[in-house]
């Protein structure tokens, strides 16, 4: 926490500031998802489409309409939220049928900010974007906006770790580990995840939101499918079920790509290698794979004694 | 949850009938269950014993006839719904949460009696402190009467089959449902764990809840039944106490007359 605090002092190279901002903004989508995958259960690859409705509604909002970049920034998570409950009939779904149906709304929502020009901007893209600005102040440089952006990221964090271990976490745990135990006993199952839906779509629009106005330029190709995959993927090498796993598959999925310019056109096979190898290797994702090595690191400095890794109580 | 007098009829099921495709896996069942008492519910292999208890626990719908509990219709009426009301149950096939402990596992019985959302979590409020401990508190005493208080943290998965067993039984009571529904709860335990278990019906009945129990093992059954419906094929075949179902000659005709004369025919 306070070496993010520190950080912007100790390496003020823009660009590094701008590549971490774009990290914590695909971790806030990530860890909504997060929340709809690894908690509830519920495999969507259709974030995206919130993701671009928050960001169009937050650039709508202050370029059209002259709307204070913070009230803004809650009507991206608010229309974001909205839109989904267009996804309340499909969570009778499950599992790839659930994954479909997720996209074909996500192309649905492309379609639409490509052609609705009047809007959007439409293939010109969305120009004009004001800065950012908190209580009169602009945040004109990349160190201010790094604050925005890593601190929205970290209260989405700190919200989504305290509902850890309560009964609305417990409640969508039940519905993934099994659905119809959890309608045995009492637990309405579509209400619980369309809820998941609408919080995940929030934040996704609040990452939105914070996109628009950290580039301050749209286009429709920035929120295609890839884009959801993307979100997926930060998921799914961070570790299922893991926040902290989030925001490391954020940083992989984000950083990574950036730092590999060097290599040129090899840097998407790079990164395509070190998905399938953390796959391999990772069972549970980089979040465990951390876990695994600093708990190797202890024994081997002697911090803690040995003990059987029972993966069953470690939990 | 209720303070009519025992006897009375909780759960009634007039002519229930279920298809799947050409089989008629319930055929016109008529069912009666007092208040307070353990009513098994027998036959053999087939005969429509988990059909008749997944279509009183809303996981398939009636095809015609007609439910009462608790002198409500409840035909139409979903699972969360039927749960909430009052019915909890078991399944033969064991449906626990295998990634959370045995104490969280009882704590999920206790979703619908208690009110915590996501923004309460998230702002913690005394309110849901206080829910969260009387949920655990709850959770434990359900573990206890179960006898799986020393396993309360362990997880379910890692749980031995018995124990198992016994934690579905622990989620379903936790919550002091009107009735509940156990499909075989002793399939597969040794006589010990067994005699456990009927001794365990036995105490949730004293316990102000009534019991429906389909199991296999017939020592349970006689032992802690107060009256027995017999199936077969579908139908009703007969009903009574455990006496007069042992004494009953179309039960002793259809488990062991026919069964003898098949496998003499087969031999």
């Amino acid at each position: 926490m306070a070496a993010l605090i520190a950080l912007p002092w100790v390496e003020p190279d823009k660009f590094a500031l701008h590549v971490i901002s774009l990290i914590a903004i695909a971790s806030i989508a990530a860890m909504g998802l997060q929340v709809l995958l690894g908690y509830s259960g519920q495999l969507s690859i259709g974030q995206a489409a919130f993701y671009g409705i928050g960001a169009y509604t937050s650039a709508f909002l202050t370029a059209k309409l002259g709307v204070p970049f913070p009230l803004a920034l809650i009507g991206a998570g608010v229309a974001a939220a909205i839109a989904s409950l267009l996804m309340v009939p499909i969570t009778r779904l499950t599992g790839a049928y659930l994954a479909v149906a997720t996209l074909g709304f996500s192309i649905i929502v492309y379609l639409f900010i490509k052609n609705e020009e009047w809007l959007t901007g439409g293939s010109y893209g969305f120009i004009g974007i004001p800065r950012a600005e908190l209580f009169g102040y602009v945040l004109r440089d990349p160190r201010s906006s790094y604050y925005l952006n890593v601190g929205v990221a970290a209260i989405v964090y700190f919200v989504f770790a305290r509902i850890e271990g309560s009964r609305f976490a417990r409640a969508i745990n039940a519905i993934r580990q099994d659905a119809d135990a959890a309608r045995a006993s009492g637990i309405r199952v579509t209400l619980l995840k369309s809820e998941c839906f609408v919080i995940a779509a929030f934040v996704a629009g609040l990452a939105g939101s914070l996109y628009a106005h950290e580039v301050r330029y749209l286009a429709p190709n920035d929120f295609t499918f890839w884009k959801s995959i993307e979100i997926l993927i930060m998921v799914v090498i961070g570790g299922v079920g893991s926040l902290a796993g989030a925001i490391l598959g954020a940083a992989v999925v984000v950083g990574l790509p950036e730092y590999l310019r060097a290599i040129g056109d090899y840097r998407m096979l790079v990164f395509g290698a070190i998905l399938i190898a953390t796959m391999l290797f990772g069972e549970g994702g980089l979040a465990a794979l951390v876990a695994t090595l600093g708990r190797r690191l202890a024994v081997a400095m002697r911090l803690v004694p040995k003990l059987p890794a029972s993966r069953k109580v470690a939990q | 949850m209720s303070t009519a007098a025992p006897g009375e009829c909780l759960l009634e099921a007039r002519g229930v009938t279920r298809r799947f495709g050409g089989l008629v896996a319930v055929d016109a069942v008529d069912l009666a269950v007092r208040r307070g008492s353990v009513h098994g519910l027998i036959g053999p292999n087939g005969a429509g014993k988990t059909t008749l208890l997944n279509l009183i626990a809303g996981v398939h719908r009636v095809g015609s006839g007609l439910l009462r509990f608790a002198a409500q219709d409840i035909t139409r009426d979903s699972t969360a719904k039927r749960a909430r009301a009052g019915i909890r149950r078991t399944f033969q096939n064991l449906k626990l949460f295998g990634e959370m402990t045995a104490l969280e596992n009882a704590a999920i019985g206790l979703h619908a009696q208690t009110h915590g959302g996501f923004f309460d979590a998230v702002f913690s409020t005394p309110r849901h402190r206080r829910e969260e401990r009387s949920i655990a508190d709850r959770s434990m005493a359900a573990l206890h009467f179960v006898g799986l208080a020393g396993l309360a943290q362990a997880r379910a998965d890692s749980l031995a089959y018995g124990h198992r067993r016994l934690l579905e039984i622990a989620r379903a009571i936790v919550a002091r449902p009107a009735l509940l529904l156990l499909d075989e709860p002793a399939a597969g335990l040794n006589v010990t764990e067994a005699a456990h278990v009927s001794d365990l019906i036995a105490r949730i009945r004293d316990e102000g809840t009534t019991v429906v129990l389909v199991e296999h093992h017939m020592d349970v059954v006689m032992r802690v039944s107060d009256e027995i419906t017999v199936l077969n094929y579908g139908r009703r075949l007969a009903h009574g106490t455990p006496a007069q179902i042992q004494e009953h000659p179309a039960v002793i005709e259809a488990y062991l007359g026919r069964a003898a004369e098949t496998d003499r025919a087969q031999a």
